[in-house]
């Protein structure tokens, strides 16, 4: 019985050592850069955006989190709210082929039609290159980049990690808030939660 | 086995919202199982959820332990009440007369589960969650009090999460105080099922263990002296889950290392905190049956011979 239970843990615990550190988004650190093909077809590379403020949202539109922030409208009210103040916003999808949430560029297009979402684009990621670039673990992961280009927030939405769409308007909204601050000049308050949501749905790393 | 094989059946029979009545579900669980290895179940998603008594009454002044039980299909996955690097904990809302209080879950000792690049920390297959009822001493025998409860769960595979929700309730007499034990007040397959429950629990740590947690840059190092009677090379493995939520990285491997009387896990910090923390509290597993909940204040810097350690009373805590 002990035995059972341990191997698998010891296995876990010997792949992980394995496995590359990557720590990439650090807050206060520079955001790493990333090229990526929009599901407009544009090809859109972060540097190109330094100078404005840039929003990184990973998106699953099968998982319960993301589907509560859409189907309240919220994401799409802060999509508009905050592209209206010149920022820029990009929805990342990082599942992979075959897995919950992939998208080719035409089912996305017609997905932003239908929820009225308005980034300022989708990016298609089914490689988990920039996913993992980020370290993104969930989504609706949220990231905020300033125009120096340095991570100012990385985490969680908002500080409800539920599914329940009743909690969206009690919620303290976290890139609200770090924008905001981050606008008047001041410090952000809080610049890292845990990213609640549903595990991105890469490429299987082990074989 | 027999057990989990009637739920299968039961499911089948059964649309997951369903419209049958509590009753009927009843009846088709008894047709099919066979009164012996009844288990009547809620069905949630890709799973069943029961709440159980461990005494089939009530008495006033005393305490008494409800069950939520879920029993979950293979390669599903429900949460601890830290959930890890993704998902959500049971929630529960209770719905008791005046005079019943409901305490704080007991959670079992959970399981990491891995997926792709993040590490969550849930049950699969099937666990119940304890909760004790506190009862007023001048609680009055009266009427049969109904035990309603809410219950919210993110039932999640590798692949995918689907919430769900569950009404349950449970209608106990109330007795001003215990009836003699008996065959007819006695429920072995709840007894056994809370035994073999209350085995699954964090136990306090032995009153010679001593703890410290030194700060060492991107990590804390956990210490851990278990007195004479063990030796370092007894223990072969170590694994810290942390109650808080973003104070070390979940998915970082954690490296043990034995020393003279004990040994020394090194757990990596969490990219997600950017302030001191007081406290490293969380359950230590050993081994499948030796787990501990522990609460050890951090050391101040360089001093790791500090005794400072505390050991709380009881599996019963709060995040």
């Amino acid at each position: 019985m002990k035995r059972s239970t341990l191997y698998p843990m010891l296995v876990a615990l010997v792949l992980c050592t394995a496995l590359p550190v990557i720590s990439a988004a650090r807050v206060g650190e520079a955001a790493p850069e990333f090229t990526a093909t929009a599901s407009n077809s544009k090809t859109v590379r972060l540097s190109d955006y330094r100078g404005k403020y840039v929003v990184l949202e990973w998106h699953n539109n099968g998982c319960p989190y993301v589907r509560k922030h859409y189907n309240s409208g919220n994401m799409q009210r802060l999509q508009k709210q905050w592209t209206g103040r010149g920022v820029v916003w990009f929805t990342i999808l990082s599942s992979a082929p075959g897995k919950q949430g992939y998208v080719i560029a035409t089912e996305e297009n017609d997905y932003l039609a239908k929820m009225q979402a308005a980034p300022t684009a989708a990016l298609l990621d089914p490689t988990g290159e920039i996913g993992h670039l980020y370290d993104a673990k969930t989504s609706p992961q949220m990231v905020v980049i300033n125009p120096q280009g340095v991570v100012i927030y990385n985490g969680a939405i908002d500080d409800k990690p539920t599914t329940d769409l009743n909690d969206v308007p009690n919620a303290t909204n976290y890139v609200n808030l770090a924008l905001e601050q981050a606008m008047a000049g001041k410090q952000v308050e809080t610049p890292a939660t845990r990213p609640y949501g549903c595990s991105v749905k890469y490429v299987d790393s082990t074989h | 086995m027999l057990d989990g094989l009637c739920i299968k059946t039961k499911m089948r029979g059964c649309n997951p919202s369903s419209r049958f009545s509590p009753a009927f579900t009843f009846g088709v669980g008894l047709l099919l199982c066979g009164a012996s290895a009844l288990a009547e179940g809620t069905p949630i998603p890709h799973g069943t959820l029961e709440l159980l008594a461990e005494n089939q009454w009530i008495a006033a002044g005393h305490k008494l332990d409800l069950g939520l039980r879920f029993q979950l299909e293979k390669g599903w996955h429900i949460y601890w009440v830290n959930p890890g690097d993704s998902g959500e904990p049971p929630r529960v809302e209770w719905q008791l007369p005046t005079g019943l209080t409901a305490e704080a879950i007991e959670w079992p000792t959970p399981r990491r589960l891995e997926t792709s690049s993040i590490v969550d920390f849930g049950y699969e297959d099937a666990v119940m969650l304890i909760v004790p009822i506190h009862a007023e001493a001048s609680l009055a025998a009266q009427q049969p009090a109904r035990l309603g409860a809410e219950v919210r769960v993110l039932v999640c595979s590798r692949e995918m999460c689907i919430p769900g929700e569950a009404q349950l309730s449970l209608t106990l007499p109330i007795k001003s105080q215990p009836p003699a034990p008996d065959a007819r007040t006695l429920d072995a397959r709840n007894i056994a099922l809370f035994t073999a429950t209350r085995k699954s629990l964090p136990r306090p740590v032995p009153g010679n263990w001593r703890f410290s947690v030194a700060d060492a840059n991107d990590s804390f190092v956990l210490t851990a002296n278990l007195g004479r009677q063990i030796t370092g090379h007894q223990i072969t493995q170590a694994f810290f889950f942390p109650l808080a939520e973003s104070q070390i990285e979940n998915a970082a491997p954690q490296k043990m290392l034995p020393v003279a009387a004990g040994f020394r896990l090194t757990l990596r910090k969490s990219d997600q905190l950017l302030k001191p923390i007081q406290r490293l509290k969380g359950v230590l597993v050993l081994s499948a049956d030796r787990a501990y909940l522990i609460e050890v204040p951090l050391s101040k810097s360089g001093a790791a011979r500090s005794k400072a350690a505390a050991a709380v009373e009881s599996t019963r805590y709060d995040p």
